[in-house]
């Protein structure tokens, strides 16, 4: 599904990933780790089209299609999404108007048909029980006001709606006390299917006690420098970074 | 031409349009005209050295040559538009005038229950109106404001006695018909409210125009003791029209103005709001939506006197410039020594939409008096990069994300509007405006 190849992208003149390997294909779940500036959020970032990162090697394909030569929309489009680390507020801007107009922007570009008002509040009703939204969410500005525990769970109401192919999580823990976790946790694990993959990205082992990973990533000054099964993740949290060969230097400096 | 040609120009039609137009002005009008004119003579027009037209550029309205003319002959189309840009006008009392005359055939109002709803020019000539015609607003040092004195045509008569309220909104409807050459109209409305009274006026000024068209308007309300007046301007004039345009209220007692100003047409535009708070706990609430593209230089003037104590002020403006549209506030409180317990707000916030674009903000406060609460605030900035991105990121296209942005930032003073009459087709004016400016959806 995704094939990331020797990607190369900076900031600037400051290189932050400096040749990721990665392959995803549908139904896994991979975690990627790292210490802090290893370059996992500008990962995230570049993949999804955030502006202001150059892209000096590699490639990226999705599905076969090269994924980098698609504007931002055209990805999540695609199928790619990104809950974000900070999702943004938007004053102004109904929740359930921002989320009917992204659905109907990605059922229009698949050719179908667009959903009225009612048919759209049924089906997004139902994708608010099991992260124990309230209805009243829906009536307010996009992430205004919210609480972290909130917005996380905005993000994965929006990926249910959204229902992508590929999902990418950034820190997607963060911020977040156990139970708020532990209901994040379990709609992102109501969503898991055979056909779509998933990418987290976290600093800490604590997101994967509750979405477990299949395959074990960590980065480090901008390489994939161990992969692993879940065990690692678990060796991480015992043991720190310092001990992966490539991840010793930066890990030292922090 | 130049300021002083143009000036000159005025000058001398004078006494042939005088002669051809004005057979029915009583003898105090004809007066005050020559007055008027006499000091235009002497101050001529305002130059960008006057800190109040400072950011008012007039080169280019000296450059055309516009004709004072009679009636219009225009299209009877009018209706059918207004029911398209979303207004329900068997619910008005609508007054149409084209090129600054009441065109009787396009209108529909009457007086009801001794309120009267009138062609100012046909009240002048046997009411005893003069003490209003001047009081309120002096011309002195005002060149438009004199021109408008010299030249007026007609307008709104309004008059609503003590305890009454007026049911149907009045819809002023301002026209220009100039298929064959630049014109211009002068209209002056005059609005009392006695004690108690209340009130809905829409002053509409609009056009698509293909010749330069030049619209001066004043606009005077007086407010007895707990009248309250509800007054919404929409200047959508063609993008060749030269808008200039005063409000100016005086306020008794307990009275009440809201007062709001939606520019969204005209090469330039300039609206003037002011009010006398005359009398204690008189109240006044000042918005607007500027929404200014292409050339468009779309100006606002706010002037609120604190004369008297306990009085309330409460300013919002907000504009949004794109392409190398300008959008200006210039906002001014003062409050005299008298006014203890005077509470004033004023707040500008600006979204400029491209790099060419240019906004100006100068929120002005002037305190005297001591046991007060004023603020101001003022803010300009562009939108948020994270938060297209954040649409983006969900399948919404760069152009609708900033619609649906722009959109929310303006939204707010179209919610500040009370009456359902003009915020329905408000509402639609600035939805239409996005959609044909920032983009199609997609």
């Amino acid at each position: 599904m995704l094939e990331i190849k020797n990607l190369q992208a900076r900031v600037e003149d400051k290189e932050i990933l400096r040749g990721v390997d990665l392959t995803v294909k549908a139904g896994e779940v991979h975690a990627i780790m790292g210490p802090n500036g290893s370059g996992k959020s500008t990962l995230a970032h570049v993949l999804a089209g955030r502006e202001g990162y150059e892209i000096t090697g590699g490639q990226v394909l999705f599905e076969g299609k090269d994924l980098l030569a698609l504007k931002p929309e055209d990805r999540a489009r695609a199928g790619i999404f990104l809950a974000f680390q900070y999702p943004v507020e938007i004053a102004g801007v109904n929740n359930t108007y921002f989320l009917k107009a992204a659905l109907n922007a990605v059922r229009k570009s698949k050719g179908e048909e667009e959903l009225d008002a009612m048919d759209f509040l049924e089906l997004v009703k139902a994708k608010l029980k099991p992260l124990k939204m309230d209805e009243s969410m829906l009536q307010r500005s996009v992430n205004e006001g919210f609480s972290g525990g909130e917005k996380k769970k905005n993000e994965v109401l929006q990926m249910a709606v959204l229902e992508p192919k590929l999902a990418i999580l950034d820190e997607t823990d963060s911020g977040l006390d156990i139970d708020a976790l532990k209901v994040v946790a379990d709609g992102v694990n109501a969503l898991k299917r055979k056909d779509r993959g998933f990418l987290l990205v976290t600093h800490y082992q604590r997101l994967l006690d509750y979405i477990v990973p299949d395959y074990v990533h960590v980065l480090a000054q901008g390489r994939i420098v161990k992969s692993g099964g879940k065990e690692l993740a678990k060796e991480l949290e015992q043991k720190g970074y310092g001990w992966i060969p490539g991840a010793e230097k930066k890990e030292a400096a922090v | 031409m130049n300021s002083t040609e143009v000036k000159n120009n005025y000058l001398s039609v004078f006494s042939d349009w005088e002669k051809t137009a004005l057979t029915k002005d009583p003898f105090w009008i004809r007066e005050t005209r020559e007055k008027a004119l006499s000091y235009f003579e002497k101050s001529g027009f305002p130059s960008s050295k006057d800190e109040a037209w400072k950011y008012t550029d007039l080169d280019a309205f000296y450059k055309i040559p516009f004709a004072l003319t009679g009636e219009g002959q225009t299209k009877a189309a009018v209706s059918a538009e207004l029911k398209f840009l979303g207004f329900d006008t068997s619910k008005a009392n609508l007054m149409v005038f084209v090129n600054g005359h009441l065109s009787k055939s396009l209108s529909s109002f009457e007086d009801s229950h001794g309120i009267k709803v009138r062609s100012l020019i046909e009240s002048l000539s046997n009411g005893p109106l003069k003490r209003y015609f001047i009081e309120i607003l002096p011309f002195e040092n005002r060149p438009f404001v004199s021109l408008n004195y010299a030249y007026f045509t007609d307008g709104l008569f309004l008059h609503v006695p003590e305890g009454k309220q007026l049911e149907k909104p009045v819809h002023l409807v301002y026209l220009s018909d100039n298929s064959g050459k630049p014109t211009q109209s002068h209209l002056r409305n005059l609005i009392l409210m006695e004690e108690g009274s209340r009130a809905t006026v829409v002053e509409h000024y609009w056009g698509n125009n293909l010749n330069p068209y030049f619209t001066n308007v004043v606009t005077k309300v007086s407010l007895d003791k707990d009248a309250s007046l509800d007054h919404t301007k929409i200047q959508q004039e063609s993008e060749l029209a030269t808008h200039i345009g005063v409000l100016a209220a005086r306020q008794k007692e307990n009275s009440r103005l809201a007062a709001r100003v939606f520019s969204f047409g005209g090469g330039l535009g300039r609206s003037e709001v002011e009010t006398v708070l005359a009398e204690k706990r008189a109240e006044v609430a000042l918005d607007g939506l500027t929404l200014s593209t292409g050339k468009q230089h779309l100006d606002i003037r706010t002037f609120v006197d604190h004369l008297s104590p306990a009085c309330k002020s409460a300013q919002a403006f907000k504009a949004v410039a794109d392409k190398s549209g300008t959008a200006v506030f210039d906002g001014q409180v003062l409050v005299r020594e008298n006014a203890q317990k005077t509470d004033a707000s004023q707040s500008n916030k600006n979204l400029e939409l491209s790099k060419d674009a240019k906004i100006y903000s100068k929120p002005q406060l002037t305190i005297y008096a001591d046991d007060v609460k004023c603020s101001h605030g003022s803010a300009t900035g562009q939108l948020d990069e994270e938060a297209i991105f954040y649409f983006q990121s969900r399948g919404i296209s760069r152009e609708e994300a900033r619609r649906t942005l722009v959109y929310a930032f303006a939204e707010e003073m179209v919610g500040k509007i009370q009456n359902d009459y003009v915020k329905g087709p408000v509402g639609l004016m600035v939805q239409r405006w996005m959609e044909e400016e920032i983009g199609k959806k997609s």
